[in-house]
């Protein structure tokens, strides 16, 4: 893959849409968990065996990663979370596949994830605090921080975007310009590098998601932790 | 570079749809098994310290009981105590009883053996005085007079050998010994028969100890000739023959 991975590149068109490929490898992933969470929890069992015993590993360490941030029941946001990090970790690791460019490498997939990140952190401050309560956590520490805290909302989901867009693409770019320029192999230790970073950048995505949530919920919010660039 | 909207709108539209299918088909039922096993381990810890409480109460009731065992096993003990002391003491008393009765029967029986001994003895007795009375009549001489002694003096002194017949009439102190003082006649008589003897001279004393008889004694021995030691004799043939018959 040695185009550009700034620009889309059209699959198919239906009707008068062009479906890009992005979104029919975003289709393949959506298949891949779906077909396989369908298959791994068809016969759950009390004691379980090994692939049971993985899920329930990821699904308690997402658990165990909400409850340290959100004190109570972490039902409550395990879908958000564990979607947000099941995704984006099967989205960077797809670029394995040859000839597959990770959709989260793509500006309007990390986009629309931020964007949901954003549309949950509303919900849940709103339910949380009603819309009063939510509105006047704005004025904390003092109304002088409402515009900051307001273009706070903004920055932070655009540095949520920005960062998982930055990570992947140039990841994919590096071993892009690598690729044409050394031979079949050179790139494999950067693609395992990648891999790595992919998770990492899932892992880091879904803690900040939850990390603004906890912050939306909670009366005294938590200062958003410097995160890792 | 471009932003696609139609790919943001469909990115947004899989990421909602991956969450929904992800929630339905991975989250819920592994946090669901998670909770059951979870519960399943609650009602089991619950199980077993209601198991546990139970085995407790069991427990306690089991002191309870065996308490309970302990106390009715003392009063078993002290009232079978008390009912074996008066079990005793009804067969001490039953026996002391017994033992009077038996005693009193004894009593009664060495009674009734004293006096069937007494009762026999005392036919023995006249048995044997019969005997006696009639070996010593039969003894006597006939008829029983002084003169009849006599001449069993004489005849006994017949028997005797002769060595010892003179020793007997030469000893010192010969004398004739009567029962009774003799008349004149009975004197005259005596001596008469005595003549041939060489005793019509002796002297004669009384013994009533000899009951009746005439005996005849010196310093060298005596001639018994009376029905007292008939008697005697008569006795100590009777008890050789008992000591011998028995």
């Amino acid at each position: 893959m040695t185009d550009s991975p700034l620009d889309l590149t059209y699959a198919f068109n239906l009707g008068p849409f062009a479906i890009s490929w992005v979104v029919v490898v975003t289709w393949g992933i959506l298949l891949l968990l779906g077909l396989g969470s369908f298959a791994m929890t068809r016969r759950l069992a009390l004691r379980p065996g090994k692939g049971q015993a993985v899920l329930e590993l990821v699904v308690g360490a997402i658990d165990d990663q909400i409850r340290a941030t959100i004190p109570g029941d972490p039902a409550r946001f395990r879908t958000l979370i564990g979607t947000l990090f099941l995704f984006i970790l099967t989205a960077n690791w797809s670029s394995l596949v040859p000839g597959i460019e990770p959709p989260t490498a793509h500006l309007e997939t990390d986009a629309a994830l931020a964007l949901i990140v954003f549309a949950a952190t509303l919900g849940y401050g709103i339910r949380a605090q009603g819309v009063l309560g939510y509105l006047k956590s704005f004025t904390r520490p003092s109304w002088v921080m409402i515009p900051l805290n307001l273009v706070e909302q903004i920055t932070r989901t655009f540095s949520l975007m920005i960062r998982l867009f930055g990570n992947v693409m140039s990841g994919v770019f590096v071993i892009g310009i690598i690729l044409s320029l050394a031979g079949l192999l050179v790139p494999i230790p950067l693609m395992a590098l990648d891999l790595l970073t992919g998770a990492v950048q899932a892992y880091i995505f879904a803690i900040l998601a939850l990390v603004f949530i906890a912050s939306a919920v909670e009366d005294s919010a938590p200062q958003e932790k410097d995160p890792p660039s | 570079m471009q932003f696609d909207w139609l790919t943001f709108g469909l990115q947004i539209v899989n990421v909602l749809v991956l969450l929904a299918i992800l929630r339905h088909f991975l989250f819920r039922p592994v946090a669901d098994i998670i909770a059951r096993r979870q519960a399943d381990i609650v009602a089991a810890q619950d199980a077993a310290d209601a198991a546990q409480a139970q085995a407790a109460r069991a427990e306690a009731v089991a002191r309870a009981e065996t308490d309970k065992i302990a106390i009715a096993r003392d009063d078993m003990l002290s009232r079978a105590q008390s009912d074996g002391e008066a079990q005793r003491a009804r067969l001490v008393q039953a026996a002391r009883a017994e033992a009077d009765r038996i005693i009193a029967d004894a009593r009664t029986e060495a009674t009734r053996i004293v006096d069937g001994a007494q009762a026999v003895t005392l036919r023995r007795a006249r048995d044997l005085a019969e005997t006696i009375a009639a070996r010593a009549l039969s003894d006597l001489p006939d008829p029983p007079t002084a003169a009849g002694f006599a001449r069993r003096l004489a005849a006994e002194l017949a028997s005797l050998p002769e060595a010892r017949r003179d020793a007997m009439l030469g000893g010192a102190d010969v004398r004739l010994v009567a029962s009774t003082a003799l008349t004149d006649g009975d004197l005259a008589t005596t001596r008469s028969v005595l003549i041939p003897l060489g005793l019509d001279h002796a002297p004669i004393e009384v013994d009533p100890t000899l009951i009746s008889g005439l005996e005849l004694r010196s310093s060298t021995g005596a001639i018994h000739n009376s029905l007292a030691h008939d008697l005697t004799r008569i006795s100590e043939a009777l008890d050789n023959d008992d000591g011998s018959g028995t």
